[in-house]
Formats: structure tokens, C-alpha cells, sequence
């Protein structure tokens, strides 16, 4: 019931976002991002709630993931809103809105059950909590570097183009190392002593791996002057699609041992 | 030797060996690793099971198609390394030590990785109440009992098996539960709470009356055949003989029945642990590099927000 309302709040934040947009006089709106804000706290509410229940933070399945995930997006979006300066902030958080509506719709659908469940003996442990939470506060950086990535590469304007190349850079740069060390190191600490193996090419870690490697190819793009700007953005957007396919794709196109979360 | 110090420190280089890794391990990813060749055949045709088993992308990650690209990678990133060190000395640059930390943690990674995929031993043992084993002729390891807890709707809570280790004969460790997630530390090894099954015993006696117990899996010679014991249906334990890769029989045989030589005295079951113990030389330089790479990644954020870069 909480979720819906705060999946509610989020489609509404969303609506206010585009009429705004589609306005003649380019006016920012002055409180879609507080509906973001309230969204965000119902989801950690559910969060909250959940955990209670289980006696265990709730994020060992693809629902609660989806819940934390979208709810640590639009504290994001509300943070980047608070402190905007340019005229590019509007039409990103719309853009980073939407795919926080997406992810709250695959919660809502049959694919992710929501069944209120201890977690099972592999899943019992804080390392799985630090891995999971970071991860997702980690990608939430990296939804605002994919939006910048597109709107960089559709638009003409220069100043834009710059304003954009650097938000691209600066959330990544932040997404980056909480992306790190939440996925890979946390998750090859909580593997280590689960299985006793830190890393087993399991294609869900490999998958990880590969999104790690393509933001560090983006970080380092930065230094070659021929692949600032154009290549940089592709990376940014490809970096995003392989954190999805991680996070969706591996789950259910290809096995392994992460098949419960 | 310059051009090549020039080729191998070049971010240009280092982006297109991170992207050709990523992209041979994503090609990995869609061919199911470790399979034997029968099932490349079958499912790819017979000429692309031939280019995944040449080129050994059944066994990725540790084909020369993908260390090859690591070892390049290693290179590029050790004079990365250097090249940031001389040149900050000369140039009296601003110092950001936290990349150098990353990079250097991420070569230990890869040394600590290379000792983990030659030198990792682990092995699997199957243990019910009272058994013992023995973990590098100095420790014994007895199982003095093992606890499967479920929650109410039936899905697994625990897998406890607790265990005692005698030090050459002397008791070490009275009592210790190896749980999920807590795995038991002893001289370099770890023993992790893996599996658990229901094991089906056979009590054989034979001719000379000497007994000789059984498992299933467990098997014996018969007339140039091997004989498996299957497990028990019903009050019949179940024996496959197999004779070149084929098995030719199936034989149900109950209490006082003969099988061969041997008469089946007893059957019984009994609920088992599968405990895996580890060894590991690779995982404390893992371990200690990737705490260089987190100090590296802090460091790095830190200053780049010091700098006002973020």
C-alpha cells in the first residue's frame, strides 16, 4: 500500500516535471522535487517496515532492491534539484524521474514476488547488506550520468554540451567509488565468506565486472583528447545499460548464483 | 625501449585494453563455462564448438584469449603507475596519491588473483554424527552434530554442523558451529558450511564374513564391471553396473540377497553435511589489495572534492 502511494507520488512528481517543461515561458517548477522527496521517504518506509518483519534489512530480493534503488534516486534527483544552477537540472531529473517510475513498475509487476521473507542462510549476513545498499547508491549516481549522456549527445547548444559533459563527469566520479567498493569489494568480502570463493565468474559478478570496467574506461577518457566529450557520453550510456542488464538481464536471460536477488 | 615506455603509459592504451577485456568477457558470459565438448557440439554445431574449444572459451579466464589482455593490462598499468610517480617528482604536480593507491592495489589484485587460480585448493566432504577426517595430517576433524532449521514456511533458516578439532591428539577446539556465512578458520584452512544431503548405506558382508559399508556413489569390481550402489528404494538397495562408460545392469537387492560376492547384511540412511575446506595463498594479498584500492578510491574522492573537481 506504501509503495503504491509513493509510486503514485512519483508518476505525479513526474507529470508536474513535463507540463513545466512544455511551457512557453521555461519557468522551473517549484515543488515537483518535494513530491520526489516524499516518495522517497515512503519507499524507506517500506524499506523500514519490511525489515521489521523479517528481523534482517530488507534487500535480499528483487522487490526490496527495486524499492531502495528507486527511492535512494529520487533523494539524488532532490539533492541535484536543491543545489541547481543550470538550466539543464529540469530536464534530468525528468529524465532520471522516468527511470525511477520504470524500476517501480518492474517492482509492481509479477516478475518481482513480494512475499515478506527471511532471507535464506547464504543471504544472512551484513556484507550482503553493505554490498546490495552501496551498489544500488552507487548506480543512482550512475542513472543521472546516463540521462546527461543522452540529453549531451541530442543537444546542440555548446554551453550545454559542457554543462552536461561536466555533470556526466562529476556524478560518476561520485557513483564510481561507491560502485567499487559496494559491488566488488563488499561483494567479494561477503562471497569469500559465504562460499569461500571471493570470485567465481559467476556471469552476474562477470557482469559487474564488465560495468566496473566500462566506468573506468569512461574515467580515463577524460585524459585522451580524442575521446572526450562524444566517447565519454557513449560510455557513460552504455556503463548504464550493462548496470540494468546486471542487475535484470543476468537474472533471467543467463544462471548463476545470484538467482534470488 | 622509449617508444615502447611511450606506447604502454598512454590513457589511450589503457582504455582500449579495459574495453577489449570487457567486451571478450561479455562474449564469455553467453557461452556456459566448464562444459564438456559433447554439449558445444550439440548446442553451437560442430564448427563453432570447434572455435570455442580452440580458442578455450569454455575455460574463459584462464585462456590465453583473456590473460593475455590482463597481462597487457598488468604492463600498461605498471608504467601508468611509475610514469605518475617520476613525473609528479618533476614536476612538482599537484600530489593525488589516490589513484596512484588504485593502481597499485589493482596490480596486487592481479598477483593475488594469479596465486588463487594456480595454488586454491578446496575439497568437499560429505560427514554424518561421529565422523571424522583429517585436515593436514595435524588436525582432526569430528562432526559431533549437525542441525538443519527451517522458518515456518518451510524455507531453509540454518545449516549448522558443529564440530571438534583434536591438534595432534590434543583437543583444540572443544565445540564450534560452522554456520553459512561463518565458516571455521584453522591453520590457513577454512571450513565452510556448504551442502547437506540424505546418505543411503548399505552394510555388505562377504564370503569370509568381514563387513563392508557402502554409500551411495560408492561402488566395487564385478567380473571386469563396476557396480554403483544407487541408494535404497523401498527395502531394496538399488546397484548399477556400468561397463565401458554404458551401464549394462540394474540389480535390486534386499536383505540377505547376494550381489556378486557379497551378501547385503543391512541398510540404513542418515542425514550428512557437506563441509568445504578451503585453501586459499592468493586471498590475503586479495585482501590486503583490495583495502589499498578502498583507501585509494576515499583518497581520490576526498581530494577531488578538496580540488573542487566534483
Amino acid at each position: 500500500m506504501i509503495a503504491t502511494i509513493a509510486f503514485a507520488a512519483m508518476i505525479v512528481s513526474g507529470v508536474i516535471q513535463v507540463i513545466y517543461l512544455l511551457r512557453r515561458q521555461r519557468k522551473i517548477d517549484p515543488f515537483s522535487h518535494y513530491i520526489l522527496l516524499a516518495a522517497a521517504v515512503l519507499l524507506l518506509t517500506v524499506t523500514i517496515d519490511r525489515s521489521i518483519r523479517i528481523r534482517f534489512v530488507a534487500v535480499t530480493n528483487t522487490f526490496e532492491s527495486l524499492v531502495f534503488f528507486s527511492a535512494v534516486i529520487a533523494l539524488v534527483l532532490f539533492v541535484y534539484r536543491l543545489r541547481a544552477k543550470d538550466r539543464t537540472i529540469p530536464y534530468i531529473n525528468f529524465g532520471a524521474t522516468m527511470v525511477a517510475i520504470a524500476l517501480l513498475a518492474v517492482a509492481s509487476s509479477p516478475i518481482a514476488p513480494k512475499d515478506v521473507a527471511p532471507p535464506i542462510p547464504a543471504l544472512q549476513s551484513y556484507w550482503l547488506v553493505l554490498h546490495v545498499t552501496l551498489s544500488f547508491i552507487g548506480e543512482s549516481f550512475f542513472v543521472v550520468a546516463f540521462i546527461c549522456a543522452i540529453y549531451y549527445l541530442t543537444t546542440g547548444d555548446e554551453e550545454r554540451k559542457k554543462n552536461l559533459d561536466r555533470l556526466t563527469y562529476t556524478t560518476i566520479a561520485i557513483g564510481y567509488p561507491i560502485f567499487t567498493v559496494g559491488a566488488l569489494i563488499f561483494g567479494a568480502v561477503w562471497a569469500q565468506n559465504a562460499w569461500g570463493a571471493y570470485w567465481s565468474w559467476d556471469p552476474k559478478e562477470t557482469w559487474a565486472l564488465i560495468t566496473w570496467l566500462v566506468y573506468t574506461a569512461y574515467l580515463h577518457t577524460r585524459f585522451v583528447k580524442k575521446f572526450r566529450g562524444r566517447v565519454s557520453a557513449v560510455l557513460a550510456i552504455v556503463g548504464f545499460v550493462f548496470t540494468i542488464f546486471t542487475f535484470f538481464g543476468v537474472n533471467y536471460l543467463l544462471a548463476g548464483l545470484h538467482s534470488y536477488a | 625501449m622509449k617508444a615502447l615506455y611511450k606506447f604502454f603509459k598512454s590513457a589511450k592504451l589503457a582504455v582500449i585494453i579495459i574495453l577489449i577485456i570487457a567486451v571478450l568477457s561479455i562474449i564469455s558470459t553467453l557461452i556456459p563455462q566448464g562444459r564438456d565438448a559433447a554439449f558445444y557440439f550439440h548446442t553451437y554445431g560442430a564448427f563453432w564448438a570447434q572455435v570455442i574449444l580452440t580458442l578455450d572459451f569454455d575455460d574463459f579466464f584462464r585462456s590465453i584469449l583473456f590473460l593475455i589482455p590482463v597481462g597487457l593490462f598488468f604492463i600498461n598499468l605498471s608504467v601508468c603507475a611509475v610514469d605518475r610517480l617520476v613525473n609528479r617528482e618533476r614536476r612538482k604536480a599537484r600530489r593525488r596519491y589516490g589513484p596512484d593507491l588504485i593502481h597499485v592495489g589493482l596490480l596486487l589484485l592481479i598477483i593475488g588473483a594469479m596465486f588463487s587460480v594456480f595454488a586454491r585448493i578446496e575439497s568437499l566432504v560429505y560427514m554424518g554424527e561421529g565422523d571424522e577426517i583429517q585436515l593436514q595430517g595435524r588436525y582432526l576433524i569430528r562432526l559431533l552434530d549437525y542441525e538443519y532449521k527451517e522458518y515456518a514456511n518451510g524455507r531453509p533458516k540454518d545449516w549448522i554442523s558443529t564440530v571438534e578439532v583434536r591438534r595432534n591428539g590434543e583437543l583444540m577446539i572443544a565445540s564450534f558451529p560452522i554456520e553459512v556465512n561463518k565458516p571455521l578458520r584453522i591453520g590457513g584452512v577454512r571450513i565452510y558450511q556448504t551442502s547437506f544431503a540424505r546418505e543411503d548405506r548399505a552394510q555388505l558382508r562377504d564370503k569370509d564374513g568381514i563387513s563392508r559399508p557402502i554409500s551411495n556413489g560408492q561402488g566395487f569390481e564385478l567380473e571386469g564391471a563396476v557396480v554403483i550402489f544407487r541408494g535404497i528404494e523401498g527395502n531394496t538397495a538399488v546397484f548399477e553396473q556400468w561397463e565401458d562408460h554404458s551401464r549394462t545392469a540394474i540389480y535390486r537387492t534386499g536383505i540377505g540377497e547376494t550381489i556378486g560376492e557379497y551378501t547385503v547384511a543391512e541398510l540404513g540412511s542418515r542425514d550428512v553435511t557437506g563441509l568445504k575446506a578451503v585453501k586459499d595463498p592468493g586471498f590475503i594479498p586479495v585482501a590486503i589489495a583490495l583495502i589499498i584500492v578502498a583507501a585509494g578510491l576515499t583518497l581520490t574522492f576526498v581530494q577531488k572534492r578538496k580540488d573542487r573537481d566534483i
